[in-house]
């Protein structure tokens, strides 16, 4: 009885201690796409090329291999437009587009026309690409989304955006992220009125509601300083808390009043529980 | 009269002739039979298919677009049902198909050697495995059941994708039970002999069809990763069942599961082997289960070390069918896995060497080599920090400041996978350094070339270690991604070159060597825990894997086909997955306990009541 | 005597290196190329 009590004890302690580990590493849970309703009328060109970066880090699944990795061009690092131009100029360039819109779009939807040199498959000697046709299962992009992303991919680096911003009136489109509520015209008095008009609980936990999107706000004040928090709100790009996606707004510090700014900060702050 | 000088001579002849022969036989009419139920299913699958199609009834010939209302409720997470039911199914599989493949090859050991102490192990390993073998049903049936009131419309497009291959895989269980039956109950009937051969041939039976059942059953899994015969677009059957079943990932999964599945069996019957030694209450008994503990771990080791190159195949497979889903395995949302996976993988190399340098106390000729071991524990243990040293690391936002950046400079570089194949290499040649050492131990060399094997054998580790970390580091860090990629074959290679000179060139060294005598049973207690340890670190690995093969499909039951709208549609937390690892493994646990309680059951006679005279 | 026995162990792990090295350098290269990422003489890529 001995020996099975012994043998017992030290398998079950051994499984507890694989338990733990998994239990102590960063907990992230992979969403499912999420189909949601995109007010048309108010969309402007601001808000379509947030949009389009949500897309990117988001559904697009692009940040999975165009980052730092050397897997496939860093994108967020580069200046697309100009690469872009460079590529279309390559006399290995074999594709159809003529303008860096068109080389955009024809990358995302026909990856296979032109392979940069050293991201080819291997053993290809980069005639094939690895990319898979984002208008195709399993990413399924939408036109609406594909336009927003190359709209993105010209504006980050301050070109000017050559896609036309749709205005045919659509009755639902998909998206993964909710994008950032627009300004309302009138300050918001409190912050709890500013965090339902900028709608930060669609993707944290604050108040009432909870969401796993985004890292939890109801202790945050416990876990930055207010000058940390306002940083997080003007420039969400700056510092990207462990575990979760890059995709806050970055449009708030553009949409956002002072006086707005300052109720949250001070809110969050007081957030410790 | 024909002159008859050798009777005897020439009746040995016969029977060896006659054991050949049925031998042969008896495999190639099972290979047959086999192949042949896989072929008329392939033709039965095309008729079946139009037949089906005459029906006007609700059948589209695509894929089900499943709403989450469409899914069934129970009050109960479906996925945790299926989870919990599948993982334990495929335990117990993986045991009963890995027990008569290294059966078979101990019996055949005893029937080259003479030795009585081969057979009756390989007799008591299938009594272990017999029990198994219902328990896998059970499962076996609940899986199913679970599947088809849960997932309804996914297992409706399942059954008509896969069509009649179904039922065959269902028809060759009867084979399999027949001849496994056939095969334990007879052992002391076809004992000697020519009957013996008899009985190895049902044991070579018994494993052709079981790898066909594993192979059949692999299909569906792989189907739903990489997806085959089917037009992507609309989900409907455009190929036949061999087109269907022969997808990108088929057989890398067929080679990984039937390497594992020994490894996996080796560990679990170590671990009866070790429970058995320490309740054992002679020292014959002690020595019995000293000397099994020693054959499983040794089962356990072979089969482990070339289980990394086929898992290696496995991913490349992966990355080359699709880009996005070998990243989302193991740059993306999974990665962290793989750190969990390092523990494990150190926690089995660890046990397993540490029983090997233990068990080096049972012969005096272990003293030379004693000096090695510390060693080897050295690289062990740096190779397994490599490992499990994680690219990016679990900061606050005022720790990145601190740091610089997201990656640390000096450990950001060990966290990617050029540093981690070196490890990985480096642990699986010192491994099989042990277990050549070990083997070593009893042997006195006599061959006149020794000098010679001994300086080519040394020669080829060093040159593949130095091989291995040149490829690392160089194509690693200094050359483009696909260079680094394929430079991971080279070191994968490397390893295996000293994996098979070794072996090779020792079975030659060994030729009339002289044997030094082992002392079994005199092993510690402590030891035996590395028995225990290597199958609960197996299990916990297999439920990690199995986590990994599901997520790696995100959101669809079919990747790209057949989408999952269920209220489960997410890739669950480490944290929670490895709860419902821990619950399955300790569920498995108990139920390999009362499988040994069985075996040794079967054993147990009560005494007679003694009856009282006179009355 | 002993000079002969020493010269010829060092000739014997000479030999034995020497062999191993150039087995490993051909292995490099065929394993590489068979990928279809051939190596220089001096095992640098050459694509």
């Amino acid at each position: 009885m001995g020996t099975l009590i012994r043998v017992l004890g030290f398998s079950l302690g051994l499984t507890l201690v694989f338990s733990l580990v998994a239990n102590l590493l960063p907990q992230v849970e992979g969403e499912a796409p999420k189909d949601e309703v995109i007010d048309m009328d108010s969309l402007d060109m601001d808000g379509f090329v947030s949009f389009g970066e949500a897309v990117f880090a988001g559904k697009g699944t692009c940040t999975l291999c165009h980052n730092d990795m050397g897997r496939a061009p860093d994108l967020l690092n580069m200046d697309v437009v100009k690469a872009s131009q460079d590529r279309l100029e390559d006399h290995r360039y074999v594709g159809q587009a003529s303008s860096v819109e068109e080389y955009l779009r024809e990358s995302l939807v026909a990856p296979g026309e032109y392979v940069v040199v050293g991201f080819g498959k291997k053993g290809s000697n980069d005639s094939e690409s690895p990319m898979p046709k984002v208008d195709a299962a399993p990413i399924q992009l939408s036109e609406f989304e594909i336009d927003s992303i190359v709209a993105y991919l010209q504006a980050k680096d301050g070109h000017e955006v050559t896609v036309a911003l749709p205005t045919l009136p659509e009755e639902e489109e998909s998206l993964t992220q909710p994008v950032a509520v627009p300004a309302a015209p009138v300050a918001a008095a409190t912050a709890e009125q500013a965090l339902a008009q900028y709608g930060c609980s669609a993707c944290h936990s604050v108040l009432s509601t909870e969401s796993p999107v985004g890292p939890d706000l109801r202790d945050v004040g416990s876990r930055l300083s207010a000058a940390q928090i306002r940083q997080s709100i003007i420039d969400p790009m700056a510092v990207i808390a462990e575990g979760y996606p890059p995709i806050m707004p970055t449009s708030l510090v553009d949409q956002m009043m002072v006086s707005e700014l300052e109720l949250l900060v001070n809110f969050l702050s007081n957030q410790t529980q | 009269m024909k002159p008859n000088h050798h009777p005897e001579g020439y009746a040995e002849i016969g029977q060896q002739w006659a054991r050949r022969a049925f031998n042969t036989m008896f495999w190639a009419m099972l290979m047959m039979l086999v192949l042949g139920m896989l072929g008329i299913a392939s033709e039965y699958t095309s008729m079946g298919s139009a037949w089906a199609a005459e029906e006007a009834v609700n059948l589209s010939a695509g894929a089900p677009e499943i709403q989450t209302v469409d899914y069934p409720k129970i009050g109960f997470s479906s996925r945790s049902v299926v989870w919990i039911a599948a993982q334990m199914h495929l335990f117990f599989a993986a045991f009963v198909l890995a027990v008569p493949l290294f059966v078979v090859v101990i019996e055949w050991i005893g029937v080259k050697s003479g030795d009585e102490r081969y057979d009756d192990m390989a007799h008591e390993f299938m009594k272990v495995s017999m029990t198994a073998y219902s328990i896998t049903a059970l499962f076996g049936g609940l899986l199913a059941f679970a599947l088809f009131l849960l997932y309804p419309h996914f297992m409706g497009y399942m059954t008509r994708v896969f069509d009649t291959q179904m039922l065959w895989y269902a028809l060759l269980f009867f084979a399999e039970s027949a001849i496994l039956y056939i095969y334990y109950y007879s052992w002391q009937a076809l004992r000697y002999g020519n009957r013996k051969w008899v009985h190895l041939s049902f044991g070579i039976g018994l494993n052709v069809v079981g790898t066909s059942l594993l192979f059949i059953a692999n299909a569906w899994a792989t189907f739903m990763m990489a997806p085959s015969g089917i037009d992507m677009a609309s989900g409907a059957v455009t190929g036949n069942i061999w087109e269907i079943m022969r997808g990108p990932l088929w057989n890398p999964v067929n080679l990984h599961r039937f390497i594992a599945n020994i490894a996996f069996g080796g560990a679990v019957v170590g671990a009866y082997a070790g429970y058995k030694l320490l309740s054992a209450k002679t020292l014959s008994e002690r020595a019995h289960y000293d000397w099994m503990g020693y054959t499983s771990n040794f089962i356990a080791v072979l089969a482990f070390l070339p289980l990394p190159f086929a898992g290696y195949w496995l991913m490349a497979e992966i990355y080359a069918y699709s880009q996005q889903m070998g990243i989302t395995a193991m740059g993306g949302i999974l990665a962290w896995l793989f750190i969990v996976q390092a523990v494990l993988i150190g926690t089995i190399l660890l046990a397993s060497n540490y029983y090997l340098w233990s068990g080096m106390s049972r012969t005096e000729g272990s003293l030379r080599y004693q000096w090695m071991i510390k060693y080897i524990a050295v690289v062990l243990v740096l190779g397994f920090l490599v490992w499990v040293t994680p690219h990016t690391l679990i900061l606050r936002a005022s720790e990145v400041a601190a740091l610089g950046g997201s990656h640390h400079h000096l450990l950001g570089p060990l966290g990617i996978m050029p540093a981690k194949n070196i490890a990985v290499n480096l642990m699986l040649i010192a491994t099989f350094l042990s277990f050549q050492l070990y083997r070593r131990s009893d042997k006195q060399v006599t061959v006149s070339w020794a000098a010679w094997g001994n300086a080519f054998i040394v020669a080829i580790y060093l040159i593949a270690i130095l091989n291995i970390i040149f490829a690392g580091i160089y194509y690693g860090y200094f050359t483009n991604t696909v260079y680094k990629v394929g430079s991971s074959v080279t070191q994968v290679v490397s390893t295996l070159v000293v994996i098979v000179a070794g072996v090779l060139i020792d079975s030659f060294m060994f030729k009339k060597a002289k044997i030094l005598p082992s002392v079994w049973g005199q092993v510690s207690n402590r030891s035996q825990y590395a028995l225990f340890a290597l199958p609960v670190a197996f299990t916990w690995l297999m439920a990690l894997m199995g986590y990994v093969r599901s997520s790696v499909r995100t959101h669809w039951h079919v990747y790209s086909v057949v989408k999952d709208n269920s209220v489960d549609n997410y890739i669950p937390a480490i944290g929670y997955a490895g709860n419902m690892m821990t619950i399955v493994t300790v569920l498995f646990l108990l139920c390999i306990l009362f499988i040994f309680w069985i075996a040794s059951l079967s054993n147990t006679k009560q005494i007679p009541p003694i009856k009282s005279e006179g009355h | 005597m002993m000079q002969r026995q020493k010269g010829n162990r060092l000739i014997m792990w000479i030999v034995a290196i020497g062999i191993t090295v150039v087995f490993f350098y051909g292995l490099n290269q065929f394993i590489m190329s068979a990928q279809g990422l051939p190596l220089n003489l001096d095992l640098t890529p050459a694509q």
